[in-house]
């Protein structure tokens, strides 16, 4: 049976996961608590805490070790916030059952890039002039290849655009949309993977914190679920950040894939059921 | 494997924004801990709960803080839990507001325009409801 130990201890999990993922862990985790008999929309609420705990404690190795960029983040951040916001209002007027299905048909296309991914990151030969006058590129040493990894972005614009509609889905669903945002980095932005990962996990608090004033309104946080959540997934993020830059990419990418394929089979799930 | 870099990558910057999220997670996990650990000893259960003592609700997050400082709470287990709660979601909006001190310092005018955007609207939606 649920309590706070075994809360606690489950969290530890998703937060490794969602820190080695890019993804928030509140996909994860609700599901997970509404089996075990927590009312759905008090665990959705209180999944938000597991969200900016697990971004906070994995940014915390992620941005001192450089591997995530943070220029790229604040850029990034401003369409994604933008996107919740406006995903949290109109919510109260559109029915958001057609983004379940846009948001599984979008996660479909990460396989798109799943050979680029998994084979070594080559950047791209041109930039674009915004990306190149936001100054938009870094670099990383990999702890797993001994290699220094030189990177610049492209487009932009268009993942500014594909991250305004992650904030959408983010504020619509009331989800982190982790994946949405690895797989705009990844295809559109051509960020290496470990770049991806840890940027979006860099982002995915500051989308999550979007919606805290939403949440505290809506009377549903639970103390006693929120602080075995925070406590949990902080330690997993810790754990998970330290490791990341020791992992391979085909080893990130096996596991963010498997998680990508859950989230879809979830919002084709849910589509179908709020149909 | 080598792309030609235009700039140098914020040292500065990152290693403030990285102490600042190691002190707030740390501090936030201790309250949460300690908040757990009395809350336990008082009820004599390691239970979830579902009485109103341990719910949450507020108008917007400032107001959330104001009434936490201003009127604390009966219990000591919740005000420590809703203390670390406090640090948790504070520690992402502080790391924006030192970035915004940054970008200022450096006189980087494009990214204290990005800073600030991004400040403003996490500073309005924290004030939606």
């Amino acid at each position: 049976m649920l309590n706070m130990l075994s809360l606690g201890l489950l969290s530890i999990v998703v937060g490794f996961i969602g820190s080695l993922t890019g993804i928030g862990g509140a996909s994860i985790l609700v599901p997970i608590l509404a089996l075990l008999g927590v009312p759905l929309k008090e665990a959705i609420a209180c999944g938000m805490v597991a969200i900016i705990a697990t971004s906070s404690g994995s940014a915390s190795s992620y941005v001192r070790e450089r591997i995530a960029n943070v220029r790229i983040a604040m850029f990034l951040e401003m369409f994604t916030i933008t996107g919740a916001i406006v995903g949290a209002t109109i919510t109260l007027y559109i029915a958001p059952v057609f983004l379940y299905f846009f948001f599984a048909a979008f996660l479909m296309t990460s396989f798109l890039g799943l050979k680029r991914s998994i084979a070594e990151y080559v950047p791209p030969s041109t930039q674009d002039r915004v990306s190149r006058w936001l100054q938009l590129d870094g670099s990383y040493f990999d702890e797993a290849t001994k290699e220094t990894v030189d990177y610049r972005v492209n487009n932009s614009l268009f993942g500014g655009l594909g991250m305004l509609g992650a904030g959408l889905a983010a504020g619509m669903l009331g989800i982190g949309a982790g994946a949405f945002k690895v797989t705009v980095m990844e295809n559109i932005l051509r960020m290496p993977p470990k770049v991806s990962s840890t940027t979006s996990n860099f982002i995915i608090g500051m989308t999550a914190l979007a919606g805290v004033s939403v949440y505290l309104s809506s009377g549903l946080l639970n103390l006693t679920l929120m602080a075995p959540m925070a406590v949990g997934t902080t330690i997993g993020a810790v754990a998970g950040g330290r490791i990341l830059n020791k992992l391979s990419n085909r080893t990130l990418r096996i596991l963010f894939y498997v998680i990508v394929v859950y989230l879809i089979v979830q919002m084709i799930y849910k589509g179908i059921t709020a149909l | 494997m080598k792309a030609n870099r235009t700039t140098d990558n914020n040292g500065g910057l990152e290693k403030a924004i990285s102490y600042l999220l190691i002190i707030g997670v740390v501090l936030s996990v201790l309250l949460e801990i300690a908040g757990i650990i009395m809350l336990c000893r008082d009820s004599g259960s390691i239970a979830i709960q579902q009485d109103s003592s341990v719910f949450i609700q507020e108008h917007d997050f400032f107001r959330f803080i104001y009434d936490f400082l201003r009127t604390g709470n009966g219990n000591a287990g919740i005000w420590l839990m809703t203390a670390g709660l406090i640090i948790l979601i504070l520690t992402p909006f502080l790391r924006v507001i030192l970035s915004a001190f940054y970008f200022a310092f450096k006189k980087d005018r494009k990214y204290i325009f990005i800073t600030f955007f991004v400040l403003v609207a996490l500073t309005l939606s924290l004030l939606l409801h």
